[in-house]
């Protein structure tokens, strides 16, 4: 029986439905001694921005219960660069591409894209809506009352929308978690045309050191991810899978192929692993044998009887 | 945070680097809180360079703690190598249990380690000063053993400087006699070697050094130690080679998480150049010590 692993997510077809998220993945070519990426369903880069970023001073990481907190800062070459000496990598490896971009204003964010847009071998476009780890300026448009894209429905319809005007190209919106209602944003973000949302980005978070009584990290705050954060992420796809029709990404503590299926089953269309790539660079293959191994033996051969096949009871 | 200078890449070339399941061999203590903790390694062990590391994911399946831990090579051998390490935490404290016949997933080498050869146009004798502190020591036995064996510099101009609390801490001690090089040595407490710091009694060698010989410092250990050692060197005149330790995720350049302020290409500029993969070992003169 041949297994079809395939699934579609806004233009782009995926061979299977496992790639590796945002920010866990360099800028591919780390993974490169580890196995073979063309073996993956599509790869999200590093969030790339207009101008270049220096990232945020260290301490940038620290461990915490089954999970970390991250505070990078968006390290990133700027877009120039990225086009320039990251995606002739990228192209080369004939897989789904799709770049992770963000804007400090709904203008660079467009701009962003429509430099991206340019170039050759992108798939689509991960709007990066919900990065906890940088200031969003207050003296941009419109931005004076929200912290992030991701923490207001208004914010996210137009900065979607704008970006819809320029590109063609599957537009991914990523939504962060630390708000009240998740659907809500995942709605907005359909509204204004975006054809896939990515769910979820890290929880804002924060560790002391009760010794200094300082933060642990230099950047005070970071994001939260690894296996801690899964059970919620769980439930935010499910939740957003009964409320939009557009396909979900989902993402937060994948570490296997079982945690993997608890997202498809709950809503999502495909799968990003993150922090797991962390402690094992072939996370995301061994998640992808886990999910065939799974279909073998509950004798399914479509990734279809499992996307949202949530029972009630 | 406004950009103030150019993204830089990091120009060093990538080398070879290994996942691979090893076999504990030998999990002993060495000092007070200190094991040596010997693994088989047909990949990892025979292609390590001095300074270079390894991962090792202490808590197996478990994945508690999450994240791998990062050690420098004590020594390599055709299919095995060890490495020596300090119980301080949780990581550690699961370490300490390893036994014999365990086997752990690991990757490495990674990153860049100390300069091994002298500038071949520089015709002046090669002297080397190998400065360790704590756990920064076992790197050090590993590039001082390298260059004996190797002969590319004589045992007569290698000068280890090692710095403890007291002499039961004064890891490497006899190993670094075995292999004969010279030995100056520094306790807090005074038990052996001079009583004080580690950066006096370079400090005081580094006076009497003469011109003629072309020198590098080596240096490991805490990072106020680095710092110190760096300013000495620099006083001196002397090129010095310091490998940080700074908070580590992946190990090979994926998360960034490990950032470390260096200079930037214009004057007055700076930089986070990323400790996996551009280190550990960066020239003491580049970092910027906070």
């Amino acid at each position: 029986m041949g297994l079809d692993l395939s699934v579609q997510i806004g233009k782009i077809r995926l061979k299977n439905p496992v790639l590796v998220a945002s920010g866990t993945f360099g800028h591919g070519k780390e993974f490169e001694p580890f196995f073979d990426l063309k073996k993956l369903g599509g790869i999200v880069t590093k969030t790339i921005t207009l101008k270049p970023r220096l990232g945020n001073p260290p301490p940038r990481i620290i461990e915490t219960p089954s999970g970390m907190l991250n505070a990078i800062g968006l390290q990133n070459p700027g877009v120039e660069k990225f086009i320039e000496e990251k995606m002739p990598y990228f192209r080369k490896l004939g897989i789904p591409i799709i770049v992770s971009a963000m804007g400090y204003s709904v203008g660079e964010f467009v701009q962003v894209i429509q430099m991206l847009d340019k170039a050759e071998g992108i798939d689509g476009y991960e709007l990066n809506l919900s990065c906890p780890n940088v200031p969003y300026s207050s003296k941009t448009e419109a931005l004076t009352l929200v912290k992030m894209f991701a923490h207001d429905e208004r914010m996210i319809e137009e900065v979607v929308s704008a970006v819809r005007q320029v590109t063609d190209k599957t537009l991914i919106a990523k939504l962060g978690p630390d708000v009240s209602d998740v659907p809500k944003m995942a709605l907005a973000a359909e509204r204004a045309g975006a054809d896939v949302v990515s769910l979820i980005n890290t929880f804002i978070a924060m560790v002391i050191d009760v010794k200094t009584r300082k933060p642990v990290l230099a950047n005070k705050t970071g994001g939260l991810s690894g296996p801690c954060i899964r059970p919620i992420a769980v439930r935010m796809v499910w939740e957003v899978a009964q409320r939009v029709r557009i396909p979900i990404l989902g993402m937060g503590g994948i570490m296997d192929a079982k945690h993997a299926l608890e997202f498809l089953i709950a809503g999502a269309s495909a799968v990003q692993v993150g922090t797991a790539n962390f402690m094992n660079p072939e996370a995301s293959l061994d998640v992808l044998s886990g999910i065939e191994d799974f279909m073998k033996k509950e004798k399914i051969s479509s990734m279809k009887e499992i996307i949202r096949s949530v029972k009630s009871k | 945070m406004p950009c103030r200078t150019i993204w830089n890449a990091s120009k060093r070339p990538s080398l070879p680097m290994y996942k691979e399941t090893c076999e504990v061999l030998e999990n002993r203590p060495v000092a007070p809180g200190h094991f040596l903790l010997k693994l088989g390694s047909k990949k990892i062990g025979p292609s390590a360079q001095p300074g270079q590391f390894v991962q090792i994911l202490c808590s197996g399946a478990s994945l508690d703690p999450l994240l791998p831990r990062p050690f420098s090579f004590l020594e390599t051998n055709p299919g095995s190598f060890s490495i020596l390490y300090q119980v301080v935490g949780q990581g550690t404290r699961l370490m300490e249990k390893f036994k014999k016949g365990d086997k752990l997933p690991l990757i490495g080498p990674l990153g860049h380690g100390f300069t091994l050869r002298q500038v071949t146009s520089d015709q002046r004798p090669a002297t080397r000063l190998l400065v360790g502190g704590g756990v920064g020591i076992p790197p050090l036995y590993h590039l001082a053993k390298t260059w004996v064996k190797t002969k590319a510099i004589k045992k007569a101009n290698i000068h280890v400087f090692l710095g403890a609390r007291n002499k039961a801490l004064l890891l490497c001690e006899r190993d670094f006699l075995k292999i004969g090089v010279h030995l100056h040595l520094a306790t807090n407490d005074g038990s052996k070697g001079i009583k004080g710091y580690v950066t006096q009694v370079l400090t005081k060698f580094l006076k009497s050094l003469v011109a003629s010989h072309s020198s590098l410092v080596c240096a490991c250990g805490p990072t106020s130690m680095l710092k110190a050692v760096s300013l000495i060197a620099s006083e001196f005149g002397v090129p010095c080679e310091t490998s940080v330790e700074v908070p580590m995720a992946c190990g090979f350049g994926a998360c960034l998480g490990c950032a470390i302020k260096v200079k930037g290409d214009t004057p007055g500029s700076y930089r986070f150049a990323i400790a996996c993969t551009e280190g550990p070992v960066f020239e003491g003169s580049k970092v910027l010590w906070d």
